[in-house]
């Protein structure tokens, strides 16, 4: 099966004071093409700087990722948003809408900056919206919805232009368990109807529990992928000794 | 692109009561600027029709001689067919009326007592159809058609000589021959221009009584009233062309070349009131570039979202210019309705400030609203926040996106 998106050898170090910080150490991982995955680990652990490094929100320090066989960490900033533009769709923790911007507006913002026709614009916001269940609220604003409504038009807002990918930076530490589990249902149920690939990081157990895979990092290196065979053989070898 | 200026619309009132101090600062500073320059407005036009309804009509016609050397006795360099000029000049559209005059100086005398007077030589009749009557503060104006010598003085002229209308003085006054001459006059009126110097010095007799002293029939010029002043260059235009077939090769000017204090007085406070200018400029720049830094501030973290979602850097320079040019739009209407709205006020007050350094009467407080005015100010403004929302729409368009992600 083919990879969306290939992290090799990735480190992430940051200044601090007179000193280094390194918050991805020599990461590798491949996510296919309409993989449901969970990125998990402790506080600092690496999730968080993963995902910007995936969503070319960052440059890494060193190695590579590729999306879709771009190398992003070579490009412009202008054409790493252009590539965010067309092929990432985000998810934040405190939500991030525009609070001035209607719910159906906040989703209809990444089509704008695709310059899309407004009556195309129009279908794929109700399209969008009606997937994750807010077609009654589209007109109203972010405070005038729940936590678990904001998230769900950011979760539209993520998928209305069908991008390859969709990032979701602890999308679920902001709400009860009862939303979050309703959250990455409907991620999941998502991620089956339309194939889309979503990375969300968490360290929720019990929402890992409703993902195929996982990969676990700790103090910035990949410790465990239950999908992938090296990290596994390697996890019996260490339990070994 | 509907969409976009929606979101700037929608961004200018997100804080209410900060966009309604910069509206205030800003509309102010338009107001202000209306009414100062809505004030001096009025004292340039007050000044330019004192100065030319006080006898320099818009016109005036001399012999070109008169520009080119000095006289070696008075009237040398005079216009001698002035009747003829007269006719032509008089037969140009938006023409009041044309009357000549002599100007002379000399000794005036009660007997006791002697003293310089700058005189002025009328047609009294024509003067007085063309508005250039002066403020007669005692007595009465002149008759053209008295048989005796009548004449106008300055308020300061007469309690020097000590006279009140109905007393006589005598004239002493070189003539155009250079010999010495005399006249009795009648102090019909006292008068007051509203300048001290000038009223020390003032003498108004009528054409034929100063031919008599000066010993000629000659006059220094022609003086041609219009109907309004902005037809000057019109008439001037269109009687240039004939006066060039009169006998005597003669030279023509516009009031403006021959008002230099009002020159003067609109050049100073054209100064000052763009030093007024730059300081709302600065006003303007200082209140906006804080509100608008302040939204970039408070909106980090939504800006951070706009760049990782793909969002050109240049969309969000132009953001925050949008939504300074749309504050703008907003103080400029509120300036000029303002500055409008106020400066009615004070026309309807009656306010009359102190005299001018110089002057003997007030100033009315008053003010015109000029269009231009109004165009500038808000243009001003306008322009002003832009270049004030440059600064921080920079700073938004260059943040680093993890960075504003992260931003409390």
């Amino acid at each position: 099966m083919e990879h969306l998106v290939r992290i090799e050898m990735v480190s992430k170090r940051y200044a601090l004071d007179h000193s280094f910080v390194t918050a991805l150490d020599e990461a590798s991982l491949r996510i296919q093409s309409g993989e449901f995955l969970a990125i998990a680990g402790p506080s600092g652990s690496g999730k968080s700087t993963l995902l910007n490094l995936i969503g070319c929100l960052d440059r890494p320090s060193s190695g590579r990722i590729l999306i879709d066989d771009i190398d992003t960490g070579t490009l412009r900033p202008v054409a790493a948003a252009a590539l965010r533009r067309d092929k990432i769709g985000f998810v934040f923790q405190t939500f991030n809408l525009i609070p001035v911007f209607t719910a159906e507006e906040n989703v209809e913002y990444p089509l704008l900056l695709h310059r899309m026709p407004e009556s195309e614009r129009r279908r794929r916001v109700a399209e969008a919206l009606a997937s994750v269940g807010l077609s009654d609220r589209a007109r109203h604003r972010p405070d005038l919805l729940s936590g678990g409504e904001r998230q769900r038009v950011a979760v539209a807002r993520a998928i209305v232009h069908r991008p390859a990918l969709v990032l979701a930076d602890e999308p679920t530490a902001n709400l009860d368990t009862k939303t979050a589990r309703q959250l990455i249902d409907l991620m999941r149920e998502l991620n089956r109807r339309l194939g889309l690939t979503f990375v969300f990081s968490t360290h929720d157990q019990r929402l890992l529990d409703r993902t195929d895979r996982i990969v676990r990092l700790c103090d910035g290196k990949v410790i465990e992928d239950t999908d992938d065979q090296e990290v596994r053989d390697a996890q019996v070898s260490v339990v070994g000794i | 692109m509907r969409k976009f200026l929606l979101l700037a619309f929608r961004n200018v009132f997100r804080n209410k009561r900060r966009t309604l101090m910069t509206l205030l600062v800003v509309a102010g500073g338009v107001a202000g600027l209306l009414l100062v320059g809505g004030f001096f407005s009025f004292m340039f036009w007050g000044l330019r029709e004192s100065t030319i309804r006080n006898g320099l009509g818009h016109l005036q016609i001399f012999n070109a001689e008169h520009f080119r050397r000095d006289e070696a006795h008075v009237l040398e360099n005079g216009l001698n067919n002035y009747q003829q000029i007269t006719s032509i000049a008089q037969r140009a559209a938006h023409v009041r009326g044309v009357t000549a005059r002599i100007e002379f100086y000399g000794m005036i005398s009660n007997g006791q007592k002697s003293s310089i007077f700058m005189g002025s030589a009328v047609d009294p009749a024509k003067e007085k159809g063309m508005g250039f009557e002066p403020r007669v503060s005692a007595g009465r104006y002149l008759d053209g058609n008295a048989q005796g010598n009548e004449a106008l003085i300055g308020a300061g002229l007469a309690r020097s000589m000590s006279v009140k209308p109905g007393d006589g003085l005598t004239l002493l006054a070189v003539t155009a021959d250079g010999a010495l001459n005399g006249i009795d006059i009648d102090v019909t009126g006292i008068v007051t221009t509203g300048f001290k110097e000038m009223d020390d010095r003032l003498l108004t007799i009528t054409l034929p009584a100063a031919q008599r002293l000066l010993q000629s029939e000659r006059v220094t010029n022609l003086v041609v009233g219009l109907d309004r002043t902005e037809n000057t260059d019109a008439v001037y235009a269109a009687i240039l062309p004939q006066l060039g077939g009169s006998r005597q090769e003669v030279a023509i000017r516009k009031w403006i070349d021959l008002a230099s204090y009002y020159k003067q007085v609109r050049t100073l406070f054209s100064g000052i009131f763009v030093f007024l200018g730059v300081i709302v400029f600065f006003m303007v720049v200082m209140s906006s570039a804080n509100t608008l830094m302040m939204a970039m501030f408070e909106r980090t973290r939504e800006i951070g979202t706009m760049l990782a979602m793909g969002t050109p850097r240049s969309w969000l320079v132009g953001l925050f210019v949008t939504e300074a040019a749309i504050t703008g739009v907003l103080a400029a209407i509120c300036g000029v309705a303002a500055g409008v709205g106020l400066g009615a006020l004070l026309n309807r007050s009656g306010i009359v400030l102190p005299p001018p350094p110089g002057a003997t009467g007030g100033l009315s407080l008053r003010v015109i609203h000029e269009p231009g005015l109004m165009i500038g100010a808000a243009a001003l403004v306008l322009i002003t926040l832009a270049i004030a929302s440059l600064m921080p729409a920079v700073r938004a368009s260059r943040l680093r996106i993890v960075e504003a992600l992260g931003h409390v």
